[in-house]
């Protein structure tokens, strides 16, 4: 069998074992090992690799930002700060159909502003907010799926990792790039309200509602925000201001939320074990899953299925936009096996000399900054399509009682959305690029 | 005491360490950030606050992971399996938690060997200089924790996969029960 | 004929950045064309097969991959002699210190620390220099200042010139700079651009009298195994393009990009200043303790650090004065 033919042949094996019920991480390990393995035709190299890869990988400073902000939410919870938001946003959105959903997708995008990881953000939210939603009388289905998508605001709204690591493999400047991922991200967060509208409209049994409430009610129930407002405010305005880099915006607010819970009775040496052992499941489930990807991808790029693909794409003597839209659909049907920050990892240095030879009609800075708007939005897609999606998985293990399946229902309405916004992106290049013009 | 017993004691002190290392980090970086802003009055940052959240970063990581697959907190797809009798369900368990048993044996055992690589070529941290040995010897001796743990897990699936192999000859011709399995 | 041999050639930088573009795969484009297609070099940019950078050296030696390109110093403390081309104020011009690194290299190291692999080039980028936010006029004006340091060394030296040096993957520069969490960064031109350094800062320091402020070492290296494996006329192509003059090619091309990437600063109105010699003398006064010190730990590893030096230093003398 050629090198290519098993990289083609690993998509249906991994799939197998991951429908078996095989931890997702340890199929694409056991895939990654056996295909490098295979193509290598020794297991030398794999298990040298292994001596230090696995350190490498979860002593990554980036990758730190994730079990801190995981923390976070923990104490968030502990000091009642998530039950305080959301009666918050209940007095003020709880009487329309739909509200509380999308007051969750409007708390994902305030914490997509402070983190920049996707599946930080979707666990730290649903921690927050799942049991929020399934009192408010929510459906499974619409309560994972609303979380799924609102994770990828994470990502989609500046700071953003995936856009620092496209920035270093196209050599693009990240400041530019988080200001032009500002607009699109705004987009994301309205996109994912009108979804759950139309939604709750088509299946009105699937969102409860709670009374109008008074003004009075609403602003006492505001005032009960307060000590969430200090600690986003100090960690987002810390970060914007240049005293830290978003991982230690993520220290500073694990310990903030920490010291809140601390003084109001929420954290004692019972509920911070809780809390430990909490971050530890979720932490060790991302950077399993995360290290999996990264021997996957690597057995990937060794079988040379993504540079043929790529090729393969460019090829065909198509226009550039047709060239384009093939690159982003091949983008979508990866990610519905693949997870985003991989797939960055393995196809922009191969996609982007390919595509950035040909003519859109902007210049080449211009065309850097909307491909990677583009390729960003696409690869967050990838995070809640069925049947992988790291957002999906994330949330609905969270939820043991709500079975995969509904969650792919209830995120139907939100991979909507992201296409129709993804066209509208590549219609409308000024969407991507008028803010860069504007403050640079 | 009894395996699980055993197996839940291991991996909770293991991931209580674990969490021990994050409030580390939590408290080291918020010093450091102070002693930066400071830095005009005569203070600094931490000297080598990046490679200290590394290091520990990498140890929780190990420390937490046992927890995890004791947990069955590894993100699964269980959407085709739903619909397999109890029993194909229980043997597919034992299956995944082998194969997860071969795995972190090897993860343990290349990094006993990656532990004294670094340590055969004196190699250090940038800015403190500390052996980088140490750091892979913290997260070996967790992932050897990991190891034990996982062993007890394939005995507490096998233990299972017998349980229900035992009801279904108990009653025969009847239906497994319908018990979810769920965390010990 | 047929091709026989595929190589993979596996680094840490994207495709088009300069390193990539103008030494490697030029490089690996002779050795194809020179075996007449028998050898094929597969080129994987951007640790696209895996790991991290510093496990690039581990790939060569274990047979992962067949040729890396990579940062002795990115492993601190396992490459202890090529340091001593790291050390402060050693040269001035790359070609010169490249060809005498790989004399260095063939007395020194080939048997000892690099052992372990086969090395087919050993070179040095062009002078360091300091970018920052901030002029750097005189050693006063580091005092408290937040620098991004690329090695052991150069950390110690900015922790002794009175700076605080900052430890950070390459990755975090860019926003660090731009978030001020950092003043500056200590880099080559050739670097700046793809780190967009240039546009986050307006001031940088260049020192006049001949010799920098720092350099790093760079090694092309292949698997043993494989190396020895090759047909012997395959082999032969390989040494062809190994050794000194290689190394030299490497550096001095490495150092011509440094031009157009400083144009750049210049292009954007940035402030270049070069401290006189007066003032290079100061530095270099206050450096002293940077190389005692490193003297004193290769002494304490059973090897003779000042003769090092001294050799060093009169490699690099010897070969620029030949240009
Ligand atoms: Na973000
Ligand atoms: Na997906």
């Amino acid at each position: 069998m050629s090198n290519l033919e098993l990289g083609l042949w690993s998509f249906p094996v991994l799939l197998g074992l991951i429908f078996l019920r095989i931890p997702i991480g340890l199929s694409m390990l056991s895939c990654g090992l056996v295909g490098t393995w295979l193509v290598m035709g020794t297991t030398a190299p794999i298990l040298s690799r292994l001596k230090v890869e696995t350190y490498s990988t979860f002593s990554s400073y980036s990758l730190s930002i994730v079990p801190l902000f995981l923390l976070m939410g923990q104490f968030a919870s502990l000091g009642g700060m998530s039950q305080a938001l959301f009666r918050a946003a209940n007095a003020f959105l709880g009487h329309r159909r739909g509200g509380v959903a999308m007051s969750a997708i409007g708390a994902c995008a305030g914490f997509g502003a402070i983190c920049g990881s996707s599946l930080a953000t979707a666990a730290t939210m649903a921690q927050v907010a799942l049991p929020e939603l399934r009192r408010y009388g929510y459906s499974g289905a619409l309560a994972t799926g609303t979380l799924a998508a609102g994770g990828t605001l994470g990502v989609l709204i500046p700071p953003s990792v995936v856009l620092v690591i496209y920035a270093i493999l196209a050599e693009q400047n990240v400041a530019k790039l988080f200001v032009a991922a500002f607009v699109p991200g705004v987009l994301a967060a309205v996109g994912y309200m009108v979804a759950i509208s139309l939604y709750v409209r088509l299946y009105p049994e699937s969102a409860g509602s709670s009374p109008r409430q008074p003004w009075r009610e609403r602003l006492a129930a505001l005032a009960e925000v307060w000590p969430v407002a200090a600690v986003f405010l100090a960690v987002v305005g810390g970060i914007y201001a240049g005293w830290f880099t978003p991982t230690e915006g993520a220290a500073v607010g694990a310990a903030g939320t920490g010291l809140i819970a601390l003084a109001n009775g929420g954290l004692t040496r019972r509920t911070l074990i809780e809390a430990i052992l909490a971050t530890a499941t979720s932490t060790a489930m991302i950077f399993f899953i995360v290290f999996g990807a990264a021997i996957y991808n690597s057995f990937l790029a060794l079988s040379q299925l993504p540079a043929e693909a790529a090729a393969f794409i460019t090829g065909q003597g198509f226009s550039p936009f047709a060239v384009l839209a093939g690159i982003l659909i091949f983008y979508l049907v990866l990610g519905c096996f693949m997870d985003s920050l991989s797939m960055i990892l393995l196809t922009v240095p191969i996609f982007f000399p390919l595509v950035g030879g040909l003519d859109f009609g902007m210049g080449a800075e211009d065309f850097a900054i909307w491909f990677g708007i583009l390729v960003l939005v696409v690869v967050e897609v990838g995070l809640i399509t069925p049947p992988v999606g790291m957002n999906l998985f994330v949330i609905n293990s969270m939820a043991k009682d709500i079975p995969i399946l509904a969650t792919y229902r209830g995120v139907t309405p939100f991979v909507l959305s992201d296409i129709v916004r993804t066209v509208i992106l590549v219609a409308f290049p000024a969407l991507s690029l008028f803010m860069v013009k504007w403050l640079y | 005491m009894r395996i699980p017993a055993v197996a839940e004691a291991l991996a909770r002190w293991l991931a209580m360490l674990g969490g021990l290392a994050l409030v580390a980090v939590t408290g080291l970086t918020v010093t450091s950030i102070a002693g930066r802003a400071l830095t005009r009055q005569g203070l600094g940052p931490i000297p080598g606050d990046f490679e200290l959240v590394e290091a520990l970063t990498a140890f929780a990581v190990f420390a937490f992971l046992p927890w995890c697959q004791l947990r069955r907190g590894h993100a699964t797809v269980d959407v085709f399996t739903r619909a397999l009798p109890e029993r194909a369900n229980r043997a597919i368990d034992l299956a995944a938690e082998l194969l997860m048993t071969l795995v972190v044996v090897l993860i343990a055992w290349r990094l006993w060997h990656g532990m004294w690589d670094k340590l055969r070529y004196h190699e250090t941290t940038f800015i403190l200089q500390f052996p980088l040995w140490w750091s892979f010897a913290a997260a070996f001796a967790a992932a050897a924790a990991g190891v034990l743990v996982s062993f007890c897990v394939v005995a507490l699936r096998l233990r299972e996969l017998l349980a229900v192999a035992d009801d279904a000859a108990h009653d025969a011709g009847g239906d497994a029960p319908g018990d979810a399995g769920g965390a010990p | 004929s047929a091709q026989e041999v595929t190589l993979r050639l596996h680094q840490f930088l994207p495709a088009q950045a300069n390193v990539p573009t103008n030494l490697l795969y030029p490089w690996a484009d002779r050795v194809e064309a020179q075996s007449g297609g028998r050898i094929r070099i597969e080129r994987y940019p951007a640790m696209q097969l895996g790991g991290t950078p510093p496990q690039l050296i581990d790939q060569a030696q274990d047979g992962t991959v067949d040729i890396v390109w990579t940062l002795p110093g990115y492993t601190p403390g396992r490459f202890p002699t090529t340091e001593v081309f790291e050390l402060p104020f050693m040269m001035s011009n790359a070609e010169a210190a490249s060809k005498a690194y790989w004399d260095m290299f063939e007395k020194h190291m080939k048997d000892g620390e690099f052992a372990d692999v086969h090395i087919l080039a050993t070179w040095v980028h062009g002078p360091g220099v300091i970018h920052s936010s901030r002029p750097v006029e005189t050693l006063q004006d580091l005092r408290g200042m937040k620098l991004r340091a690329p090695s052991r060394i150069i950390n110690t030296l900015l922790g002794e010139l009175g700076a605080t040096p900052v430890g950070m993957p390459v990755p975090a520069v860019t926003e660090a700079l731009s978030r001020g969490v950092i003043d500056g960064a200590v880099i080559p031109w050739e670097v700046a651009p793809s780190v967009k350094v240039e546009e986050l800062v307006s001031h940088h320091t260049e020192f006049a009298g001949g010799e920098a402020l720092y350099t790093a070492t760079f090694v092309l290296a292949m698997n043993k195994a494989r190396y020895e494996s090759l047909p012997e006329e395959l082999r032969k192509i390989i040494d062809d393009n190994s050794g000194r003059e290689v190394s030299g090619l490497f550096g001095r091309t490495q150092e011509h990009y440094d031009g157009p990437a400083r144009q750049l600063a210049v292009d954007r109105g940035n402030t270049i200043v070069e401290l006189d010699a007066d003032e290079v003398a100061a530095w270099k006064a206050a450096s002293r303790p940077v190389i005692d010190g490193w003297i004193a730990e290769m002494n304490g590893r059973g090897l003779d650090g000042q003769a090092l030096v001294d050799e060093a230093r009169e490699l690099i003398a010897k070969y620029t004065a030949q240009q």
